[in-house]
């Protein structure tokens, strides 16, 4: 049953592997590089053919010859190859053809262009923008400095205000706190399936709900910052939970203290520091990111950047430029002193 | 003082580590548990102080049964038991003072606990203890910048702060070095004899256990194979105890 299934998963990442092949042998490599159509088009019939077609190929390596088999290298021990060169191991033919075809689509999809890259006006226009931002505008010296202060005040709020709640949070998403109790072990995974949720959005995307909840503006993108915060320092603070010494914690629970003043004395004298750290080096982030939320009206000095930059003004964006690289420099000067002085 | 009949320890991973434990321990007694790593002297001692479970049979201290208690009267028995650890197991960044302060906890409010607002009385009581085990003095300095020795010597007076009648010692001297070692036994002795503590320790070394021990017992592969007298133990009930091969070396 179970060498039934492993023969089965073989098969299938090998049917995977050349299916792919298949359909790229196809659209790209005969489509467009052979007959030269301009506009591909895609239909399902189409990807069921290649299926089929790389179900037969698969089937031909993965059962007359084994040996060339990637479904039989990755699962079956025995079929890999002991000896030290590339050329005892037929397989690894078998996955070089497959990386080349597959390395070639990448470059037409991504339209990689050495023509382009090194035209004369293209070479040009390089120079110019490279020049202006060179030289920076130091008209607008003190609007760019104003916004960069809204930048790095926006940021400390949306830190400032994640603490209590990525603590008070990180508590229950720490696994070695709540494995005794049911109750607290649901919480967990609930808690766990929210943070990581909330964290895969971008802040970026946050701006933009939120922009559209408060309106564009300063506010939006602190609270873009601040939810995001929220679940970063939640999830870095319960992982340095789960990593305490357990010693401590039962020394004071033999005390017959009650649980939260073994949370107190035995689990919180052993991660305020690493929280501290944590939560600087989030500020730092936070400036970084204002800038970018910016971009899309979460005020501060990346708005400032998109305004210019919508009118070309490209001696002034090099200015903003200069000084976000400056601001970023010093705050990353700034949170590695604050971090190693507390440690 | 405490009984145990019959304990078994099962283990989530079908690991048999108690197998019918019984013995008796008498108010007064310096009484020592001996056996290889992995013999089930960790687990006894963490059984009796009810941080675990055992699967089977009964824990009896001071006449109430203990077995199967949770909660606040868990905690309540708990506070009467101190406990020392071989790896002190003290909060690196706070002062000696606020460490023996611990040993209080069960009897401080809880807010009061959390605000660091301990009473007069035992703050009196915690130089009065770190006096007892030789600290004067040294009260506000932080429990990281200590020494092995002094690090278990303010393990001691944080267990003492409980006002136990029985402290449990789980390989107390297993990281110090041999002077260091006899230094805290000799602590552990004096708490014995001067203030009528029972102390219940698991110690590796036999020599250790003539010198100090009133009682002794012996755990091999989660069975009791020796119960009584420390000087009763001869060259053919240490190989027994440690195995064929085993070499008795001195610690002084």
């Amino acid at each position: 049953m179970k060498k039934n299934f492993i023969l089965f998963k073989g098969l299938f990442l090998e049917t995977l592997i050349w299916s792919h092949s298949a359909l790229i042998l196809k659209k790209v490599f005969y489509e467009k590089f052979i007959l030269d159509i301009r506009y591909l088009t895609f239909n399902w019939n189409e990807g069921i053919t290649c299926i089929l077609f790389g179900f037969l190929a698969a089937s031909i390596v993965y059962f007359i010859f084994p040996k060339a088999s990637i479904g039989r290298a990755v699962y079956f021990k025995i079929f890999r190859s002991t000896e030290m060169d590339f050329f005892s191991r037929p397989y690894f033919f078998n996955g070089l053809f497959h990386f080349i075809l597959t390395l070639i689509t990448s470059l037409y999809i991504s339209q990689v262009s050495l023509r382009e890259f090194f035209s004369r006006e293209g070479l040009q226009g390089a120079q110019r923008i490279f020049w202006s931002l060179a030289t920076p505008n130091f008209a607008i010296i003190n609007e760019t400095i104003f916004s960069a202060i809204e930048t790095i005040y926006i940021a400390f709020l949306a830190t400032i205000l994640s603490i209590p709640i990525a603590f008070f949070l990180s508590f229950f998403a720490s696994r070695n706190l709540v494995k005794n109790s049911l109750f607290f072990r649901i919480t967990y995974s609930f808690l766990r399936l929210f943070l990581n949720l909330s964290r895969s959005v971008e802040p970026l995307i946050w701006a933009i709900i939120f922009s559209v909840w408060v309106g564009i503006g300063p506010f939006s993108g602190m609270l873009a910052l601040w939810v995001h915060s929220i679940a970063s320092l939640a999830k870095l603070y319960s992982e340095q939970i789960e990593a305490i010494d357990e010693g401590l914690v039962e020394a004071v629970a033999a005390t017959g203290a009650h649980p939260i003043q073994i949370i107190w004395f035995g689990v919180v004298p052993q991660i305020v520091i690493p929280f501290m750290s944590f939560t600087i080096y989030r500020w730092d982030i936070n400036v970084r990111m204002a800038t970018i939320i910016g971009l899309v009206g979460g005020g501060g000095i990346g708005t400032l950047l998109m305004q210019y930059q919508g009118m070309a003004m490209w001696n002034e964006v090099g200015l903003l430029v200069l000084v976000i690289a400056l601001i970023v420099w010093f705050m990353d000067f700034l949170s590695s002193k604050i971090r190693e002085a507390i440690k | 003082m405490l009984t145990l009949n019959n304990v078994n320890k099962i283990f989530e991973n079908d690991v048999h580590a108690l197998k019918n434990i019984s013995f008796n321990v008498e108010k007064g007694a310096f009484f020592v548990i001996i056996g290889l790593s992995g013999s089930g002297k960790s687990t006894l001692l963490r059984c009796i102080n009810r941080s675990i479970r055992p699967t089977t049979g009964s824990i009896i201290f001071n006449g109430e049964n203990i077995t199967n208690l949770q909660g606040e009267p868990l905690r309540k028995i708990r506070s009467q038991m101190g406990m020392v650890f071989q790896n002190f197991n003290l909060i690196p960044r706070y002062s000696v003072l606020k460490n023996v302060l611990v040993g209080t906890l069960h009897r401080t409010p809880l807010f009061a606990s959390i605000m660091g607002n301990f009473s007069k009385a035992d703050i009196d009581l915690a130089r009065y203890y770190l006096n007892i085990v030789g600290l004067s003095g040294i009260e506000s300095q932080r429990a990281d910048s200590l020494s092995g020795g002094q690090k278990q010597r303010v393990a001691i007076a944080r267990a003492l702060m409980q006002n136990p009648s029985v402290l449990l010692a789980d390989e107390p001297v297993a990281s110090l070095d041999p002077s260091t070692s006899h230094s805290v036994m000799k602590y552990l002795k004096k708490i014995n004899e001067d203030l009528g503590i029972t102390i219940i320790c698991n110690l590796h070394f036999l020599s250790l256990v003539r010198e100090y021990g009133s009682k002794v017992l012996a755990l091999k592969n989660g069975e009791i194979v020796y119960q009584g007298l420390p000087s009763e133990i001869d060259q053919n009930w240490f190989k027994k105890i440690y195995g064929e091969d085993a070499k008795e070396v001195e610690i002084n």
